[in-house]
Parts: C-alpha cells; structure tokens; sequence
C-alpha cells in the first residue's frame, strides 16, 4: 500500500516536471532568448547527471571501484561510448555493448 | 477544402519525415519498459509512466535511484536535471507556436521529443509564414509518441519472456550512454561530464543518493570555468 502509494507519487511528479520543462516558454508564448551562461548550464547539467548515473554502474561492484579490464561492465560501457560516438545510433549502441558484457561473462 | 487539405499533407509530410527517427526511439522504448518493471512498478504503473512522464532519459535516470530507494525529493530533482535540455526546446520553439490557442500550445509541449525537435528546428525559421509547420510537428511528433508508446509496452509486457542471465538490466545504461555522447558536444561539455562521473563515484556512499546531486553540481562549475577560460582565452588571442 505504502509502496503503491509511492509509485503513483513519484509518477504524477514526474509527469508535471517532463510538462514544465517542456512547457515554461510554448504556453506563455514567450519571445525570451536565452542568455548564453543560462544555456550553457542547461547544457551540461544533463550530460553531468546522465555520467553521474552511468559511471558508477560501469566502475563499482557491490560499492567497491573496479578499475579493471576484467571487469565485463566497464570494458563493454567503454566499448558502447565508442559505439555511441562513431554511429551516433542507440540501437548499435546497445547490440555492441550487450555483446561484449555476455562474451566477457 | 483546399486548407483542410493543406493541414492533412503537413501532418503526413511530419510523420514521414520522423520515420528514421523511429530507428533510435523503438529500442529505447522497449528497454525502458523491461527496465521500469524490473525496477519494482507494476505494468500499470510502468504503462502511466511512460504514457504520462514521456521523457526516456529521465525515466531511465530515475529508476536506479528507485532501486536504491531513495527519497522522493532527490529523484524528482533528477528528473529535473535531465530534463532542463527541454527548456532550450521550449525557448527555441515558443515562438513558432503562440498564435496557437493554448491548448494547441499545451499539446505540442507535451509531445515534445529531442529528434523531432532536432528536424524541426532545422527546417523551419521563427519568423517564416508558413501557417501548418505546427501539423507538421504534430505529424513527426505523434509517430515518435506513438512507436515509444508501443515499443514501452512490449518491453512491459514481454520483458519477462527474456532470461535474466542476459543481464536486459545493463542494456538501460548503455541506451543512457547512447543519449549522453551527443550532448558531448564541446570541451567544456566533456569536462562537465568528467567531474560529475568523478564525483559520483567519489560520493557514491552518501546518504539519501545526495552524492549523484552534488557530482551534478560539480560538473555544472566545471563546464561553465572551462567555457569561461576559453572565451578569455580567445578574447586575448
């Protein structure tokens, strides 16, 4: 119950913050151009917090850094940057590194 | 009659146009689905998220800390962050749209995605009289609506057909990868990144998951000094 109830809140939160952001300058018609500085942070703050989510779920086992080539999710999220970076496409992005993990296993 | 017409061929002329988009969006939308029940949502619950949130890497971002149970607070933080590139959206596009009566304009932000926003920013200038480029988003918009919808439902409801020894999990993290490298898109970004995946793992074991804000706001400071560095730098030069 209190589970559910959780859920269902972090679910409508998240809804109103993906309608805001989208919504702050299309719904009052807005003709504001953006300083450069504000651009700038609401450029970086995404790709800071997308790496702050994927390096410790590529670095650390069980909470202790694992800096190694034999360490499967580090080699194959290293491989999946190069994939990301050369073919700019999610799918082989994916396919590459799902790859190596399961070859490495 | 003629104008009706002209609205219908902007909407299909959208919709074809985001075809190829669809190639990025149809694997991403059904590891998001295995991921958000993986996560512990049930399937209704994992069909309201992503018919009502819309937003993949912010829904990717939230689920780890989901897992981890952290406090609602930090999670919708996260969600915050990762969407702020949606307000550049928004700014670019507001004023193509506000002769649209509001629910129009209400509408076309809740469809927003990052591809068709890409196609459309690229077509069209703000100033140009081209009165049914709006059908033309609609139509790019609602096939991108429509293939995450239905590739989100069957990672829902087929994730569990997929053996767990394949690790489906991971394959979360790399469709994050896969949205992150883009945004890499100057030093100043790529440093941005570096500090905050060096802080996270630093704060890794911080209370309440507060270390994945702190490695954000560290990577913020970062981009920002060496985009500034750089300006003074050419400035002199």
């Amino acid at each position: 119950m209190g589970e559910a109830w959780f859920a269902w809140t972090l679910i409508v939160g998240m809804a109103l913050v993906a309608f805001l952001t989208r919504a702050i300058f299309i719904l009052p018609g807005s003709h504001l151009r953006l300083p450069a500085t504000a651009e700038r942070v609401l450029r970086y703050a995404p790709a800071a917090a997308l790496m702050a989510i994927v390096i410790p779920d590529l670095a650390l086992t069980q909470g202790a850094l694992t800096i190694s080539i034999e360490n499967p999710k580090l080699v194959a999220g290293l491989v999946a940057f190069g994939l990301a970076a050369a073919t700019r496409s999610i799918l082989a992005t994916i396919i590459g590194g799902m790859t190596v993990l399961l070859l490495m296993r | 009659m003629t104008a009706r017409r002209d609205h219908v061929s902007a909407l299909r002329e959208g919709a074809l146009a985001s075809v190829p988009l669809m190639i990025g969006i149809v694997p991403w939308g059904v590891v998001a689905g295995v991921a958000m029940v993986s996560a512990g949502l049930t399937q209704a619950q994992a069909v309201a998220m992503s018919v009502l949130v819309f937003a993949g890497s912010a829904q990717l971002a939230v689920l780890p800390l989901l897992i981890a149970k952290a406090p609602l607070w930090v999670m919708y933080a996260t969600a915050l962050v990762v969407n702020l590139r949606y307000v550049i959206y928004s700014a670019v596009l507001a004023p193509h749209f506000e002769h649209l009566s509001r629910a129009w304009r209400a509408l076309l932000s809740y469809i927003t995605v990052d591809g068709m926003f890409a196609l459309f920013a690229g077509k069209f200038q703000p100033e140009e009289a081209k009165p049914h480029k709006h059908w033309f988003y609609l139509g790019g918009s609602l096939v991108m609506w429509t293939g995450w919808q239905v590739s989100s439902w069957v990672g829902i409801f087929a994730g569990e057909l997929i053996p767990r020894a394949w690790s489906l999990e991971f394959s979360a993290t790399l469709a994050l990868i896969a949205v992150l490298v883009p945004l890499l898109f100057d030093r100043a970004a790529v440093c941005a990144a570096l500090a905050a995946g060096g802080v996270a793992l630093v704060a890794a074991r911080w209370p309440l998951n507060t270390g994945l804000l702190a490695a954000i706001a560290a990577g913020v400071v970062v981009g920002l000094a060496v985009a500034r560095l750089r300006t003074a730098r050419e400035g002199r030069g």
